[in-house]
């Protein structure tokens, strides 16, 4: 068992195995070797260090893919449904959960939760995408005709 | 609150870099971002503490997310949405620019043109990668022209591109392109000649996959293809990473092209030297010396190769296992094979997954119990031709290689019911092929339905001039089969009817009316109708038992038959072509384009 520590000071007790779908807290076992001692995660807050642990537990024993190429391939692939429940949260839980990820080096959680918000974009105009995420539109009209212009190619047809 | 500085422990991970740091960093860091001096000089990025969570990720997790869009369209809008997503949308979406149409590389190709320092980004030095070979006809050499000032062009893929000639590849090449190149594909353009290979070589350090493979047209034109050992030599000189080589039909390539590929580029993965009919025993006896990281290597139809090149070469002298990476073999044709180079073969490589040795018919038994020390390995075995195989091989690849998938046992004439009934145990075989196997009865057919796996997993059944055959069996196969998407019966006379053939594939332009009425093809939404209409016109219990063929139309059997008698039904065929027109692309992937069905038939 491993106990990881959370930014707010709250205890987490899990296996081994499971905290290891984290490559940044394998890593540090690897260098610390067997301690008692709790690892502090001083980026994580317990709320989703908890979710971040209950991904971990379902993922558990899922192939530990090497290959950039088998990622790139997953990435035209669904989401799988429970991911796809865990994923049901507000926007602040789930890009918290993105960073989470990101920091704590768990590459597949990381993609789940970014395919989450890609796939909110989908099909929206740039107002839209705006509107959904809350961002101010910092453009000069002159910046936006000129990037539209230059990439019109990329346009829908 | 968002944790604020997100390490990004990533070293290891290969995925490029986009943040205007030299290609050769392999971490991308976002600090690099607000380095890039063209960007900022072209637009500010904005530190707005009130913006939104989205707006306020760290670079690298924006990234993330945009390249996880799949539309084009999409991503575009994101580069509309602030500045600080722009520049990262629009290097997602210039990493790898697709073009549907002429018109819109007409749009792109123009803003390349343009002076740089009118645009708001360095489009060109954006592109990493470019696939133009679904617009072949479009691609010109100003095409070419166009792209000069991509200097971070990782991989340009022009197959097909057939309007293209030399003077556009130097076009390309003018500037600094070539130096990060590390993949080129020019298969099929045939006007391309040794000057471009020449400056490839040149300009082109990094490279290590080189694509020249020319189509089958030119085997039989050789006057034009355009690609000599000269220019060959000089890419195995000054391309020392080169991994991946394939030169099929360019043939007027000998044994020193492959000499100095084998000499000087010591990471060797894939050699593909089909047709090179110049090819001999020099070649792969430097190969053997030098290659042991070998992983695909295809001589197929290099008909000098003689024994001696596996017999007394590395291949034979090098501890067992030496080329443990060896993982594709296609041999097909080089005839001169024996027993005992097959023997010799399977021991310095053996973990082949692929194993093709079509037409090598010297083989006996021996090499199938050779082959059977290959284990769980195997996955792909051709023997087709090869007419001394006899049921006591058959049997025991069988029980020894049982991840076979797909197994090719045409004109194996040899082979009788008891070798199928074996292979019936296969549990992931998809694929099989008994063409012209005449021995085989229906018993064989039922055989491999009656295994619940087996009926499972065979999606290609090829059993033309299986001239026992009777309908009930076939019945039986197409309606316990689930997932067969081919099966063909050409010359199998109880299906040469018209209610079955109707389901059937029009057969080739070129074929004469005799080998039309013969064929019979069946393959996916035919196989689907076929079974719908066996369903019909009997309930799955009653399929052990014949239904006269004369409840069906029997004028028209009876025509056929008599023509059928008449005639020879066996058509003649020259050379390789497709001539089944089985040649359906459908896309199964496993290389499998049917054209044995017919061959030499």
């Amino acid at each position: 068992m491993v106990q990881l520590l959370s930014s707010d000071n709250e205890t987490f007790t899990v296996d081994k195995q499971v905290a290891e779908r984290s490559i940044l807290i394998k890593n540090m076992l690897e260098d610390v070797g067997e301690s008692d001692a709790p690892i502090p995660l001083p980026n994580v807050t317990a709320k989703i260090l908890k979710k971040v642990i209950d991904w971990c537990e379902h993922h558990r024993s899922d192939p530990v893919s090497q290959q950039e190429e088998v990622n790139d391939r997953k990435r035209l692939t669904e989401i799988d449904e429970w991911d796809q429940k865990f994923m049901e949260v507000d926007q602040e839980t789930l890009f918290e959960i993105i960073l989470a990820a990101n920091y704590l080096d768990i590459k597949p959680l990381l993609d789940i939760g970014c395919k989450t918000v890609a796939n909110m974009i989908k099909g929206k105009s740039p107002e839209e995408i705006r509107r959904t995420f809350n961002i101010v539109n910092d453009f000069t009209p002159e910046e936006e005709a000129q990037i539209r212009k230059e990439n019109e190619w990329a346009e829908d047809r | 609150m968002l944790p604020s500085a997100h390490t990004p422990d990533r070293n290891n991970t290969p995925s490029p870099t986009h943040f205007g740091s030299a290609p050769s960093s392999a971490s991308s860091s976002v600090t690099s971002l607000s380095s890039n001096v063209e960007m900022e000089k072209n637009l500010m990025l904005v530190d707005s503490s009130t913006a939104s969570y989205a707006q306020n990720l760290p670079a690298e997790i924006i990234y993330s997310i945009l390249k996880q869009i799949t539309a084009m369209s999409d991503v575009y809008n994101c580069s509309l949405v602030c500045k600080t997503w722009c520049y990262l949308a629009l290097e997602v979406l210039w990493f790898k620019p697709g073009f549907q149409s002429a018109s819109t590389l007409a749009l792109c190709s123009s803003l390349l043109r343009q002076e740089p320092s009118t645009l708001m980004f360095p489009y060109p030095s954006m592109i990493r990668r470019l696939n133009l070979s679904n617009l072949s006809s479009d691609i010109f050499d100003s095409t070419l022209s166009c792209l000069a000032s991509c200097n971070r062009l990782e991989r340009i893929t022009l197959a097909g591109c057939t309007r293209l000639t030399d003077s556009g590849v130097l076009a390309l090449l003018q500037n600094k392109v070539g130096q990060n190149l590390i993949s080129v594909d020019l298969s099929d353009v045939v006007s391309v000649t040794d000057t471009a290979i020449l400056a490839i070589a040149e300009k082109c350090p990094r490279l290590q996959g080189l694509n020249l493979s020319m189509c089958k047209d030119t085997h039989e034109h050789p006057e034009s293809v355009q690609i000599h050992d000269e220019s060959i030599v000089k890419i195995a000189e000054k391309c020392p990473a080169l991994r991946r080589i394939k030169l099929s039909n360019c043939v007027h390539l000998t044994d020193r092209s492959a000499i100095a590929l084998a000499t000087h580029c010591k990471v060797l993965l894939e050699i593909d030297l089909m047709n090179c009919h110049l090819i001999s025993n020099d070649a792969l006896i430097a190969i053997f010396q030098h290659c042991s990281e070998l992983r695909e290597f295809r001589i197929n139809q290099c008909r000098r190769i003689l024994d001696t090149a596996f017999t007394q070469s590395a291949l034979a002298t090098k501890p067992p296992g030496f080329y443990h990476q060896l993982r594709i073999l296609d041999l097909t044709n080089v005839n001169a094979i024996t027993d005992q180079s097959v023997a010799v073969i399977v021991k310095a490589a053996p973990k082949i997954r692929n194993l093709i040795l079509n037409k090598c018919d010297k083989i006996t038994d021996e090499s199938v119990f050779s082959i059977c020390r290959l284990g769980r390995h195997l996955h792909y075995l051709h023997l087709g031709h090869c007419d001394k195989l006899t049921d006591r091989s058959i049997i025991q690849l069988a029980h020894q290689c049982m991840r076979i998938r797909y197994l090719d046992l045409a004109c194996c004439i040899q082979l009788t019911d008891r070798a199928v009934m074996e292979l019936a145990i296969l549990p992931k075989l998809k694929r099989i092929g008994l063409v012209k196997c005449q021995n085989i009865t229906d018993e064989a057919i039922f055989s491999l339905t009656n295994l619940s796996r087996m009926t499972n997993s065979l999606e290609r059944v090829h059993l033309s001039y299986c001239t026992k055959l009777t309908v009930p069996s076939i019945t039986h196969l197409v309606r316990s089969c689930h997932r067969l998407t081919h099966l063909s019966l050409t010359g199998v006379l109880p299906f040469l009817r018209r209610d079955f053939q109707r389901f059937c594939r029009p057969p080739p332009r070129d074929f004469n009316p005799q080998q039309r009425s013969a064929f019979c093809v069946f393959s996916g939404k035919g196989v689907r109708d076929l079974r719908n209409y066996f369903t019909r016109i009997r309930p799955l219990h009653n399929t052990m038992d014949d239904i006269p063929p004369s409840h069906v139309m029997p004028d028209f059997r009876q025509a056929t038959m008599q023509s059928l008698q008449n005639d020879t039904i066996y058509m003649e065929i020259d050379g390789d072509g497709d001539v089944d027109g089985d040649g359906d692309g459908d896309g199964d992937g496993d290389g499998d384009n049917d054209m044995e069905d017919m061959e030499d038939v």
